[in-house]
């Protein structure tokens, strides 16, 4: 599903070049699990807005489902990323004007879907996601964890194959953290691809595979047996 | 999708209500004062264009040759129209007109039954050229006889009460002494509010030739008279080509005149282009037109820039919303929508509001402009509304929309989001821009208003207050030496006398013109035939020699110049020298008997003491209402049934700077709605500011800086803004004002106090206004606000 060959990202401030990603070879298969960590600033968020399309690598290629992403333009990068790669947030990200119903129902909007059926989505993921009788309520009226699970739902309202997960346990205590990584468990097992970024060594551990990067490097990649895997 | 967006646009107004608020009250006024500035300029431009044949009919008009400069006039001789008619193939019509202003008004008696009315006496063309519709009579038969009237519906209801049935019914109308019996042959509907012709009946211009004693072969081609003559041209006629041909008509037909050109110009531009200088069309009403149009415009662009600054200040507090929607397949052109829609809405909202202050401020903005102005939904009001709408929220919205829009992904989500140099200068920019404007307003409101003063204040070398004059009618005309002699006998009135015309007039300034000959030229000159005391009832000083007396029988023949004429004249010692084979009695020293706009010039009085017009009574001060009592009595004692319409002098004087006083009124409210919006917009600015800087302020309490210290950190950035664009405004409005005060002859000096004074009232309104929210932003304890960070 993606495949990176010689993935690099150099950041030009005016005087400054930084590089955050030096020649990666990072490839993920359908229906994975992989877990990116390292140090702060060794290039795992950047690696994971590359992956998720919301930025272009300075050089080498990405070939996303077998297509080269690499050089796309903003516009190109927002229509393939539409209904086909899900975000979750350390900090959750929702709108902060929008309730819950209305955050949820936000990317199918952007898929152009039918009122109906978007309220058919919508009504099902929150019942999955046992956030239904909260659909009225706005963001500030919710926890840490009601959030994230609402951000969850948002991420797989629209069917993605891949979703993409930066710290998603990051803001919340250990009770919450655990019934994300459950809930990001179980969509895998149904066949969602995910690409987790995390310092959390306990929330790596629900992966498949976890890839260690420092300075923009992948310095290893431990794939666990199935067995080591926490369900 | 639309739903979405809306609901979005609602909870975002809701969530910043302030910032809400200030855009709303400040577009909703640029929006009301537009639509009132609208009204007026749409009133302005329809002056004179309702008559059906419009865009053919022209007036004839005279460029005159003069002493190294070009006089333009619409007065042309009465037997241009038929010659022009005859010769021009190109000319379908033409008609003849005496000038308004030409008679005082007229009195109509139908048996015991007397009305005031003015008339006009034009040739029977007048009614096919233009559109002034009759009710009953017939357009081709109206004004075929020589004892013809039509009348208005307003007279024929003055004097039958009722239109019906005038048809043939005889009038007889009294001027001076002139009366004349005529039949109504026709009624016409009233003229419309923007109509620049003002008349209530129509008389023959048969009827006038017959009064003068004008005869038909009576064409001296080197003459100049007053009539004006109007044109309907053919369908499809080249004007220009027509121009050239006309231009040198009268040099052609008087042979040795060659100082005299004609042209043709659109009637209906007669309204708004006036003015000529040298020649040239040099604007008229249109300038006020165009000056509010700008004014207008300003108005709604700095509302429009409270908009502009203030959401792309608030972008940063929208920056989740924005980076979510992108991540979450957003395209840049749905933003753009959502962002340009919420403009939409926010104009849509200021639109009902400015059309609820609209309909509280007609009432008063009519008065003000004195015009009758209606808020009418029709279809070309809907349409400048939602063009306007369209255009405030495009031009509000447009960088908004672009700018949050603009942004990517990452940079949202990473919350890079720091504003550039650029968008901060932008932002500054576009502050300091309102600040020009507001300061160009409030140093024009003071030099107009010094100006209005000085106009009001200045001697005019005449005393026209508590003088009063009505018109020499009904037996009054026949009896005015006795009827002045009792009128000196009411106690309360100091003076009698009368003249022929006024002093003071608001068309061409006191006094008829008049030719003098001197050493071998003629020259164009104001001159007044007056009665016996008429200058000592004025209060005109005299500077050498005497006034008219009665003790002196030879007084009639011999002349009063002005000072003006007098150093025209060259003469170094006036008193009993010949000009044109009269003695000059006397010199007067100069008076301002037209506006302030006109410098002074050369005036004659002559005594004719029968030729009056108007009789002028000065009464003592404090017995104005019991003596006007008085002199109405006398008056109806000689006229009874009669109206008597009297004028106070200073009514006239007032008249003259009716225009000034306007744009004095207006610009004094546009001025304050300028600086009022523009400080809305810089409070929403101060409390985004003080918003972002809480952890600065913290810190640098922390780090030992007094509360003190704090506001002039915050204000100084906000005072450097305001004085730049007082540095800007400065020349700008000084170049304005010099510019309007040439237009005077006479006016104030433009002082350094004027420009200082309103960047001061600028600063000091933009200073108090983000002072208090510093001064409370400088109190916050900065531990708090350390810990909400």
């Amino acid at each position: 599903m993606i495949k990176t060959q010689n993935l690099t990202k150099i950041f030009q401030t005016d005087e400054i070049e930084t590089s955050a990603l030096n020649e990666v070879n990072f490839n993920v298969e359908k229906g994975e699990f992989v877990a990116i960590m390292g140090p702060s600033g060794c290039g795992k968020s950047t690696l994971l807005n590359i992956v998720g399309l919301l930025d272009n690598p300075t050089s080498g290629s990405y070939l996303f489902n077998g297509v080269d992403v690499s050089n796309l333009r903003e516009s190109q990068r927002t229509g393939l990323r539409k209904g086909n790669i899900g975000f979750v947030f350390q900090s959750f990200n929702l709108i902060d004007e929008l309730n819950v119903f209305e955050n949820v129902e936000m990317p199918l909007i952007y898929l152009k879907m039918s009122a109906s059926e978007r309220k058919a989505r919508v009504e099902a993921i929150l019942e999955r996601m046992k956030i239904s009788h909260r659909r009225k309520h706005f963001p500030r009226q919710l926890s840490g964890g009601q959030q994230q699970r609402v951000a969850i739902a948002r991420a797989v309202a629209a069917n993605p194959g891949l979703i993409l997960a930066d710290e998603p346990t990051g803001n919340l205590d250990s009770k919450n953290g655990l019934e994300v990584m459950n809930l990001l468990t179980e969509l895998n097992r149904e066949g969602t691809t995910i690409v987790m970024v995390t310092h959390s060594l306990h929330d790596a551990d629900f992966a498949h595979r976890i890839v260690n990067l420092f300075d923009g490097q992948i310095i290893t990649e431990v794939k666990k047996q199935m067995s080591e895997v926490i369900i | 999708m639309f739903k979405y967006n809306f609901l979005l646009t609602f909870r975002n107004f809701r969530r910043f209500k302030s910032t809400f608020f200030i855009n709303l009250i400040g577009l909703s006024t640029g929006l009301a004062c537009t639509l009132l500035i609208y009204l007026w300029v749409n009133d302005e431009l329809k002056f004179d264009k309702f008559h059906e044949k419009g865009d053919r009919i022209f007036q004839v008009m005279e460029n005159r040759e003069m002493e190294g400069t070009v006089k333009t006039t619409g007065q042309t001789q009465d037997f241009l129209a038929q010659v022009l008619a005859e010769e021009m193939p190109e000319i379908e019509l033409a008609t003849v007109v005496t000038p308004p202003n030409f008679f005082p008004s007229f009195t109509l008696l139908v048996a015991e039954k007397q009305v005031k009315g003015v008339g006009k006496f034009v040739d029977k063309n007048f009614l096919n050229i233009f559109s002034y519709p009759l009710i009953s009579g017939n357009d081709n038969t109206a004004m075929t006889n020589i004892n013809d009237i039509v009348i208005s519906e307003s007279l024929a209801k003055s004097l039958f009460k009722t239109v019906d049935n005038c048809i043939g019914k005889s009038v007889e109308w009294q001027i001076m002494d002139l009366t004349k019996l005529v039949t109504i042959k026709g009624v016409f509907k009233d003229l419309p509010d923007n109509s620049s012709e003002k008349f209530d009946f129509l008389l023959t211009f048969d009827a006038f030739k017959d009064l003068m004693g004008i005869k038909n072969a009576d064409m001296n081609w080197n003459n100049s008279a007053p009539f004006l003559t109007y044109v309907l041209v053919k369908a499809k006629t080249d004007i220009g080509q027509l121009n050239s041909k006309v231009a040198d008509f009268i040099r052609l037909k008087s042979k040795n005149d060659q100082h005299r050109t004609l042209f043709l110009k659109q009637y209906s531009d007669n309204y708004l282009y006036g003015n000529y200088k040298n020649g040239i069309e040099a604007g008229g009403r249109i300038e006020y037109v165009n000056l509010f149009s700008i004014i207008a415009i300003f108005i709604l662009l700095i509302a429009c820039i409270n908009f502009m600054n203030l959401s792309t200040a608030n972008a940063s507090r929208r920056i989740m919303e924005v980076g979510i929607k992108k991540v979450f397949g957003a395209e840049r052109k749905t933003l753009i929508w959502q962002y340009f829609g919420e403009s939409l809405l926010m104009a849509l909202l200021s639109l009902l509001l400015a059309l609820v202050l609209v309909i509280l401020l007609l009432p008063k903005f009519s008065e003000i402009t004195n015009k009758h102005l209606e808020l009418l939904f029709d279809a070309r009001f809907t349409l400048t509304c939602a063009v306007m709408v369209f255009l405030t929220a495009l031009l509000a919205g447009s960088y908004p929309a672009i700018y949050l829009s603009g942004f990517s992904p990452i940079m949202l989500l990473k919350r890079q989001f720091n504003s550039s140099l650029g968008e901060l200068w932008s932002r500054k920019g576009l502050v300091i821009f309102q600040f020009t404007i507001s300061v160009i307003f409030i140093v024009s409101v003071l030099v107009v208003y010094k100006q209005i003063e000085y106009v009001q204040n200045k001697n005019l070398g005449f005393d026209k207050d508590n003088v009063l004059y009505f018109e020499t009618d009904g037996k009054v005309i026949g009896n005015a030496e006795t009827f002045i002699s009792e009128v000196k006998n009411i106690p309360g009135v100091v003076n009698a006398s009368s003249m022929l015309g006024n002093i003071i007039s608001t068309e061409v300034g006191g006094g008829m013109p008049g030719k003098v000959k001197w050493k071998g030229k003629e020259i164009m000159m104001a001159n007044s035939a007056v009665n016996y005391d008429l200058l000592e009832l004025l209060g005109i000083e005299m500077k050498e020699g005497r006034t008219f007396s009665r003790l002196f029988a030879l007084d009639k023949n011999k002349v009063i110049y002005n000072e003006a004429a007098i150093e025209m004249f060259g003469l170094a010692d006036p008193v009993g020298k010949i000009v044109d084979g009269q003695e000059i009695l006397g010199v007067v020293k100069n008076f301002h008997y037209q506006s302030f706009h006109e410098l002074i010039k050369p005036y004659s009085f002559r005594l004719e003491p029968q030729a009056g017009t108007n009789i002028l009574v000065k009464i003592r001060k404090g017995e104005e209402q019991k003596t006007i009592g008085e002199l109405q009595k006398l008056y109806q004692s000689y006229n009874p049934g009669l109206v008597f319409n009297y004028k106070f002098l200073d009514q006239d004087f007032q008249a003259q700077y009716v225009a000034e006083k306007r744009v004095a009124l207006l610009s004094r409210y546009f001025a304050a709605l300028a600086i009022i919006i523009s400080c809305l917009g810089l409070f929403g600015l101060a409390s985004f500011t003080i918003e972002k800087r809480t952890k600065e302020i913290a810190i640098r309490k922390v780090s030992g800086s007094s509360n003190w210290e704090i506001v002039l950190l915050l204000t100084g950035d906000f005072a450097k803004m305001v004085l730049i664009s007082i540095l800007i405004a400065l020349p700008v409005s000084y170049f304005l004002v010099s510019r309007w005060l040439e237009g005077f002859a006479y006016g104030i000096e433009l002082s350094w106090f004027y420009f200082i004074g309103a960047g001061f009232i600028a600063l000091i309104t933009a200073l108090l206004t983000v002072g208090l929210q510093t001064i409370k932003a400088a109190k916050i304890n900065p531990a708090q606000s350390l810990a909400s960070e």
